[in-house]
């Protein structure tokens, strides 16, 4: 039925293992962290290298498979690769400007430095 | 049979052409509106002969035969001397408003109102089907409410007007009621069918309530006892529409009824009971009302209605003889109280007043109108050589040939008599109250005679009074006789048509009438004097009690159901569900089956656990709105998944993108919210939710065993193997939605852009509700959000139209498509400010709504031209470079609207609700 050749599903079946566990322990940092910034590591990991993995393995599966070769998987890495980043971040600036006890605690000659202007109380 | 439609349809092809040129002078719009009348007289005319002969001409369109409903027209004798009464006598009244109408009525108007009225008086005449009848019957009454709130800045024509319609439309509710029932017991609603069945009708078990009915509708719309007090309300109406209206044709139309059904309905013992007793209550209690109005159309309304009385105290009395008495009667109430109104309204015209106290002496200053008033009151108090003396006559003849109770044969007669008295006593005090005794009291002007051509029509009328009254047999013999075998269905009787009959009862009875008139009216005058009775009408204060009631009660309900709180509009929503869904579950059973199970795999397991956590996040976290929208939205990603894993991919993108619109706009909505709901205060109401909730959701969860555990092959099967042949695409889903079931998905439609449109008409003008408002953002744009929102718009445009496109015969649609597109320029407003959401005002998504419903049902209409039904696909494929085939059905057009309503109903409500966040952020 498959016939792919071992080392490829050896590949494969590693990358699986490799995106599965990122997504594992990013979960588990999500879950475990003690603040927002910290916790927010744990899913950015699982989106980009966890998803990341297991697309590469469904694309290398699709390679060694007879058929209409699909460019799926590049299209959804694309589109991870531009919005991942861009939520984190939007998840960031929320954060901060909700709660400002979340900002980095100010480094020595930083202290004046706001990422975020005082909002207008009007 | 053309000439039957044409002549139907020309006072319609003249309102419209007036309705469409509203700035016609008053010539120009009479002259339109006579040409119709004038042209409908002529058809009339060309028919006459065959009518003459005892031909019924006819004319029959199918228009809902299913329902027996049928655009059928009949010409018989009956018919073409109502038609004629309708015709002549609009023929005047057009003569008579162009000269009426002031300079700042607009004649266009009126004259396309008087010609709608017309169109539908003569649909009433001419309609061979029951049904129909009642449609224009409908029609009469709202085109008589239009014309007598015509001055619709007075108060009191509007709640005339308001009053007419009320009591009239429901007698028309109970007409139609009592028409379905006949066409029940008769087999069908055509009235040749109908007429030759009176003997199965009479006979049948449910003829007294269809009789009541049809007569209820008949009595309302005669202004009969006890529904006879809109008619004198009615007299706000400008003189031309009481004229017409109100004294010679629509209220005839309840007399007409009854005499087009009496060979269906009448000749039993209810017939009698049910119609005598109301026509004598009228006659009486109409003639002595007359006499107290202070106002003269009001006393000629209230003549109006005991005359009524009086034909139909005749039809109920169901002889040949007194239907012939009814009959003339109808033709000359109609000649002589038309001209009396005219009279009426000249004298209004030129003097201002229609006060019988301040008007007094006008015979100086206007003779030859009054020459003709006094001619016109004379027949109706039926004095000799005048046409009301003749069928006076027959109306005493046939009262005391009554055979029935003692009680009533006593009755009878003796309410003739007085209502006879009384009518010599108003008739005398028009003529002396208005013409003599004294000066005129108060005027603002020198009466004068008026223009020329308003008295024509005034003239012709009471000469035909005079002609008649003194050679019948030559003038109104014939057209009598075409009335009465029209009624009848058969020949007339014998009867005589002349002015002396020897000494005779009625005679004597006539006679006493005219010398109790005369003592009566100058005993008052002299006795009491009428100008200082002051009476309300007690039939207003009636009609405005109970219509108060009837809004205070609809207030009471409306305030019970719509308290405003959300949480009882939902609890009796689902209570309702459950007892429609519940009942027959529980009345049939569940109806399980056998079948084998299919393995749910690891993935469905999962699947369905992420929806039971979601569930149970919701409630663990509900008063948390954030956290529980959020645990929605999981709930929703999971069904999407668990459509994935049953292979529904158009179900499972649906839902994917309708989850997403929908967490969008409710986090939008949240912000109008605290951010967290109130405790449940009371106990009792947890429980009776979690009642309520938990046999919800038992319900669905056994109907959707039941209809998992049935055979899958129902109607799938059937589907799935014509969708390719008969609606030319593979996805049988988008089929379905856009050709099988394309009536539902147009209404669907229609409902989603009208939520839409109802979001925009809420939020308009609205500017966030203070205090409860989570305080705005700041105005600063997310410079990584925008550059990838760039980045992402046109690829989503490009997706959304793959999706279209593809639709046809792979997941996708108009519907996925429409959502697809909404969320990628949802993602732009985000990101850039809700400028990318249009004009501010919501403009450009109505007009994506609109145009979508548009094009939808041109969509559907495009089938009529390749001889399909409304919303059939047909299907060419066109090849285009680079996409492939692409199916150019009208489906696809269809579809089209569907892609743009939905992307329009969606931005709309978003740029709607971004719209109130922006306003509260400036504040």
């Amino acid at each position: 039925m498959n016939a792919l050749p071992l080392w490829l599903d050896a590949i494969i079946a590693a990358l699986l293992v490799v995106g599965a566990a990122f997504a594992l322990v990013g979960a588990y940092g999500l879950a475990k962290l003690g603040d927002f910034m910290k916790r927010l590591h744990g899913p950015t990991k699982a989106t980009t290298l966890g998803v990341g993995c297991v697309l590469l393995a469904s694309l290398l599966w699709f390679l060694g498979t007879p058929g209409t070769p699909h460019g799926r998987e590049i299209l959804i890495a694309a589109f991870l690769f531009v919005t991942a980043p861009v939520s984190g971040h939007l998840l960031v600036v929320a954060a901060m400007r909700m709660d400002q006890a979340a900002r980095p605690a100010p480094t020595e000659g930083r202290s004046s430095t706001r990422s975020v202007p005082a909002r207008d109380e009007t | 049979m053309t000439a039957l439609p044409l002549l139907l349809a020309l006072p319609f092809v003249a309102a419209l052409a007036l309705a469409a040129l509203p700035r016609l002078s008053r010539t120009a719009a009479a002259l339109v509106a006579g040409a119709a009348t004038l042209g409908g007289l002529a058809l009339l005319g060309g028919m006459a002969g065959a009518v003459a002969d005892g031909e019924v001409l006819r004319f029959k369109l199918d228009w809902l035969p299913s329902l027996g409903l049928a655009f059928s027209l009949r010409v018989d004798g009956l018919a073409w001397m109502f038609a004629a009464i309708v015709l002549g006598i609009g023929a005047l009244v057009v003569l008579y408003a162009r000269w009426y109408l002031a300079d700042e009525d607009p004649p266009a108007r009126f004259f396309a109102m008087l010609s709608l009225f017309m169109g539908a008086m003569l649909g009433v005449t001419l309609a061979g089907n029951l049904l129909l009848l009642v449609v224009f019957w409908e029609l009469t009454s709202i085109s008589s409410f239009l014309l007598i709130g015509f001055w619709h800045r007075r108060a009191d024509a509007r709640a005339g007007a308001r009053m007419a319609l009320t009591i009239t439309g429901m007698g028309g509710l109970c007409l139609l009621a009592g028409v379905l029932l006949i066409g029940r017991i008769a087999g069908s609603f055509e009235l040749d069918v109908v007429l030759a069945a009176g003997e199965a009708i009479r006979a049948h078990a449910l003829y007294e309530p269809a009789l009541a009915l049809v007569l209820l509708g008949a009595f309302t719309k005669s202004a009969q006892f006890p529904f006879h007090s809109w008619l004198p309300h009615a007299m706000a109406a400008p003189t031309p529409v009481s004229a017409y209206l109100h004294s010679a044709t629509m209220v005839k139309a309840g007399v007409f009824l009854i005499a087009r059904l009496h060979p269906a309905l009448a000749g039993s013992e209810a017939w009698f009971w049910m119609v005598v007793p109301v026509g004598l209550a009228t006659l009486v209690v109409g003639a002595a009302l007359a006499l107290v109005q202070q106002d003269l159309k009001g006393l000629l309304a209230y003549s109006t209605i005991s005359h009524l009385g009086l034909i139909t105290l005749l039809f109920g009395l169901d002889t040949e003889l007194a239907v012939v008495a009814g009959v003339f009667h109808i033709l000359n109430h109609a000649t002589f109280k038309a001209s009396l109104f005219m009279a009426a309204g000249i004298i209004d015209h030129e003097t201002g007043s229609r006060d019988f106290r301040r008007l007094n002496g006008l015979w100086k200053h206007m003779p030859v109108t009054g020459a003709l008033a006094i001619v016109a009151s004379l027949a109706m108090a039926g004095v000799p050589l005048l046409n009301g003396f003749l069928s006076k006559e027959m109306f005493l003849a046939e009262t005391l040939a009554t055979e029935s109770h003692a009680l009533m044969e006593f009755l009878v007669p003796a309410g003739a008599l007085v209502a006879g008295i009384f009518a010599v006593a108003y008739s005398l005090r028009f003529v002396h109250d208005v013409f003599f005794n004294g000066e005129p009291v108060g005027l603002d002007r020198v009466p004068h005679e008026p223009p020329r051509f308003m008295r024509v029509p005034v003239e012709v009328l009471v000469v035909l009074c005079l002609v008649v009254g003194m050679f019948p047999q030559h003038t109104i013999g014939p057209l009598l006789a075409l009335g009465v075998q029209g009624v009848l269905q058969g020949p007339a009787p014998e009867y005589k048509l002349a002015i002396w009959h020897g000494f005779n009862l009625p005679l004597a009875l006539s006679a006493i009438g005219l010398v109790g008139g005369v003592a009566l009216y100058f005993g008052l005058q002299r006795g009491i004097n009428l100008h200082r009775i002051e009476r309300a009408s007690t039939g207003k204060r009636v009609f405005d009690a109970l219509v108060r009631r009837l809004v205070d009660l609809a207030r009471r309900v409306t305030r019970a159901l719509e308290n405003g709180s959300l949480q009882r509009y939902l609890l009796l929503l689902v209570l309702a569900a459950v007892v429609l869904g519940g009942a027959p579950l529980l009345e049939a059973g569940p109806g399980f089956g056998d079948p084998p199970g299919t393995p749910a795999g690891i993935a469905g397991w999962l699947a369905l656990a992420l929806l039971v956590a979601g569930v149970l996040a919701v409630l663990r976290w509900y008063r948390e709105r954030l956290l529980a929208v959020i645990a929605v939205g999981v709930v929703g990603l999971a069904v999407s998944l668990l459509f994935v894993l049953l292979s529904a991919p158009d179900l499972a993108l649906t839902q994917l993108l309708v989850e997403v619109a929908s967490v969008l706009l409710i986090l939008l909505a949240l912000r109008f919210l605290p951010q967290q709901s109130p405790p449940e205060r009371r106990r009792g109401r947890a429980w009776l939710h979690g009642v309520v909730a938990g046999a919800f959701g038992a319900g669905v969860a056994t109907a959707v065993y039941a209809v998992l555990t049935r055979p899958t092959r129902s109607i799938s099967d059937y589907f799935l193997r014509t969708t390719v042949p008969e609606g030319g695409g593979a996805n049988a889903v988008n089929v379905i939605i856009v050709d099988y079931r394309g009536f539902d998905t147009l209404g669907e439609i229609a409902v989603f852009g009208i939520a839409g449109l109802l979001l925009h008409a809420l939020l308009r003008g609205r500017a966030g509700v203070p205090g409860t408002l989570v305080p705005p953002q700041p105005a600063r744009p997310a410079f990584l959000l925008q550059v990838s929102a760039q980045v992402l718009l046109p690829l989503a445009i490009a997706v959304s139209l793959y999706l279209f496109l593809r639709g046809h015969n792979a997941p996708g649609g108009g519907f996925i498509a429409g959502l697809v597109l909404a969320l990628g320029v949802a993602l732009q407003a985000l990101a850039a400010g809700r400028e990318a959401l249009g004009a501010p005002d919501g403009r450009t998504w109505q007009a994506w709504i609109a145009w979508g419903l548009v094009v939808a049902t041109l969509g559907g209409i495009g089938s009529f031209l390749f001889g399909h039904p409304f919303l059939t696909s047909s299907t060419p494929y066109v090849d285009l470079p680079l996409v492939g085939a692409v199916p150019f059905a009208s489906a696809t057009v269809f579809d089209t609207g569907v892609y743009l309503v939905v992307a329009g109903a969606t931005l709309l409500m978003l740029a709607m609700l971004a719209r109130v966040h922006a306003q509260a952020g400036d504040r």
